[in-house]
């Protein structure tokens, strides 16, 4: 009984997280899905969202939370640039060169942070961040909880905007097929970019959830980008449902390897994982 | 039709003679500062041309020379503090290396494309954190992680590092001549024109390159080693850094992807930049960045595929070919 119970916090804590961790896939997934390119500045992207509260909060004195309505509409504006001056135009080369400029895009975002804010770890400390509430006997940090809630949101409402919504419509069929899609009237170019745009926007949310969990550096993208591929590689790439289950168990992974091998090498667990899921199961469990 | 090969003038008479010169830097005596880009010149050179044998001529964008470079390092460095000699420890690092690609060859192989790119990315990481886990051989371990400092090299001399790096990046150089004249460059090249018709020919296009993955792992950990020769000190996160696969990655785009001739005019451009920069060293990688972007848009086939679209280029080529 013992033994269950020592389990049970790193059981609820890798589920909670796992609702953060499919977040930050979520828009990845959304731009693999849709426009079939691997978006490698992706994790910088997010860390461009944690960023921005971090300067709402300690500038401006905003609740970062709140500074994602101005966050969200800014990170849209970019993700909208970046794909029509920049991938689009790549499309034309090759796909290689689509993942080459993504990760020239990564580098220099990783340097701007660098000069910018420093090599120093930054976190968006605000008093809710550091209160915890208690489940039975079983204390848990207030946030690993939003971050949880807001995941259910976000995928809430990205499945019914894909749903219900003109250009929800119009990217479904362009994800299905481009070419029929084009034939149909629709500019998959713009669709293309809009679908960037608002997994940018799912980026800035997942920035500043992230922020608010973890301390975060000007490289940490690397491994945001690492854990946002390994969520999609599990739970199969493109897939709303799949990316909430991958991040379950990458969280998972991540929580209870960290209980049994120990905190230092709770990444590293959850890293192999990724490798062995694409080797014993290369389409991942919701793949089609 | 019959084929003509193309033979520069004076046979290999031009070639010697610059290889020559280049291994005699060192007697003459140059300033120590260039003495150091040359050298890395060279390592850069055979890791370059490794990763356009990947991404040129097999199709597969690999994002983890980082890995090679630091597996042939810390295969250096553990050997000698077993008490072999540096060149076993050459050895045995290239070794490794292409043995670890032929492990990871079966998670990245699985599928197509992306998910090359994603598995070859996370590769470099978890090596990262093994190592700063795991302390192979006992020792002075220095800050976080397992640093190690390479033993038994101190009686080398620094010209004698330097024609390791010398041989290193010219034997590069011919095995790519050597490889794309071969059946297997033959082979890739059908890959790379039509996939689907090459395999119906009958050329095992797994294989194929999961042939040019390991031997591209295999001078890749070897450019590893003699760089961690010169250095002397190993630590995990330089040595499983993303910057490897940024500057490799630079000199082929620089140069031209998928030209044989891009990774040598790549490599100079990208080392007498580093040279140019190194006072702006917390802009450097912006500047590289923006680069890399630009001549991706601009010119995705590098230096090498403008010069060669240009009348100048076949006329020099006339000039030197002629018998």
């Amino acid at each position: 009984m013992a033994f269950v119970n020592e389990l049970a916090t790193p059981i609820v804590m890798g589920i909670l997280l796992g609702g953060l961790y499919a977040v930050v896939a979520l828009g990845l997934s959304l731009v693999f899905g849709v426009v079939k390119e691997i978006n490698i500045a992706h994790g910088d992207l997010v860390v461009l969202g944690s960023y921005f509260g971090y300067v709402a909060m300690t500038v401006f004195g905003i609740d970062p939370i709140l500074s994602l309505l101005i966050g969200m509409p800014v990170l849209f504006g970019i993700g909208f640039m970046i794909q029509k001056y920049l991938l689009n135009r790549a499309f034309r080369v090759s796909m290689d060169a689509v993942l080459i400029i993504a990760f020239g895009l990564s580098i220099i975002l990783e340097n701007i942070f660098l000069k910018v804010w420093t090599p120093m770890s930054r976190g968006l400390t605000t008093p809710y961040a550091l209160s915890s509430f208690s489940i039975g006997s079983i204390r848990f940090p207030l946030v690993y909880f939003l971050d949880f809630i807001v995941a259910i949101i976000v995928m809430i409402l990205l499945r019914e905007f894909l749903k219900r919504t003109y250009l929800g419509i119009a990217i479904r069929a362009a994800a299905q097929d481009r070419k029929a899609a084009h034939l149909m009237g629709i500019n998959t170019a713009r669709v293309y970019a809009f679908t960037f745009a608002i997994s940018m926007v799912i980026a800035a949310i997942g920035g500043v959830f992230l922020g608010l969990t973890f301390p975060f550096t000007p490289v940490s993208g690397m491994s945001f980008l690492i854990i946002a591929l390994g969520v999609v590689v599990l739970g199969g790439l493109g897939s709303i449902a799949g990316t909430f289950v991958g991040g379950i168990l990458f969280g998972l992974a991540q929580t209870v390897g960290g209980h049994f091998f120990g905190l230092a090498a709770q990444m590293l667990v959850a890293y192999t994982m990724v490798l062995v899921v694409l080797a014993l199961i290369p389409r991942g469990i919701f793949g089609r | 039709m019959r084929l003509t090969i193309l033979r520069p003038r004076g046979g290999l008479t031009p070639t010697i003679v610059v290889i020559v010169a280049l291994a005699l830097l060192p007697v003459i005596g140059v300033p120590r500062i260039w003495f150091l880009y040359i050298f890395l010149f060279f390592i850069y050179l055979a890791m370059a041309n490794m990763w356009n044998l990947l991404s040129g001529y097999s199709g597969l964008v690999s994002l983890c020379p980082a890995a090679f470079v630091g597996l042939g390092g810390y295969t250096l460095a553990i050997m000698t503090w077993l008490g072999l000699p540096y060149y076993a420890g050459i050895i045995l690092g290239s070794i490794t290396a292409a043995l670890f690609a032929m492990l990871i060859s079966i998670p990245v192989f699985r599928l197509k494309g992306i998910y090359f790119a994603i598995g070859t990315l996370v590769v470099p990481e978890i090596l990262r954190f093994a190592f700063l886990l795991w302390k192979p051989v006992g020792g002075a371990i220095h800050g976080r992680g397992a640093g190690y400092t390479v033993k038994g090299v101190a009686g080398l001399s620094q010209a004698q590092v330097y024609w390791f790096a010398l041989a290193i990046g010219i034997a590069s150089i011919f095995l790519m001549r050597y490889i794309l004249r071969s059946r297997l460059g033959r082979g890739l090249a059908a890959i790379r024109d039509n996939e689907s018709t090459a395999a119906s020919c009958g050329i095992n296009v797994f294989n194929l390159k999961l042939y040019s993955f390991v031997i591209s792992a295999f001078i890749t950990g070897m450019a590893g080693t003699i760089l961690y020769i010169y250095q002397g000190y190993i630590e995990p996160a330089s040595a499983f850094n993303v910057r490897w696969l940024i500057t490799i990655m630079l000199a082929t785009v620089i140069g031209g992807i998928g030209t044989e001739e891009g990774p040598i005019v790549g490599t100079i451009i990208v080392v007498f930049l580093y040279f140019v920069l190194a006072k702006y060293a917390e802009i450097s990688l912006i500047i590289q960045g923006v680069i890399l972007i630009g001549i991706m848009l601009l010119a995705p086939r590098g230096i090498m595929g403008i010069i060669r679209e240009t009348p100048s280029y076949r006329f020099m080529l006339q000039w030197v070919t002629r018998c």
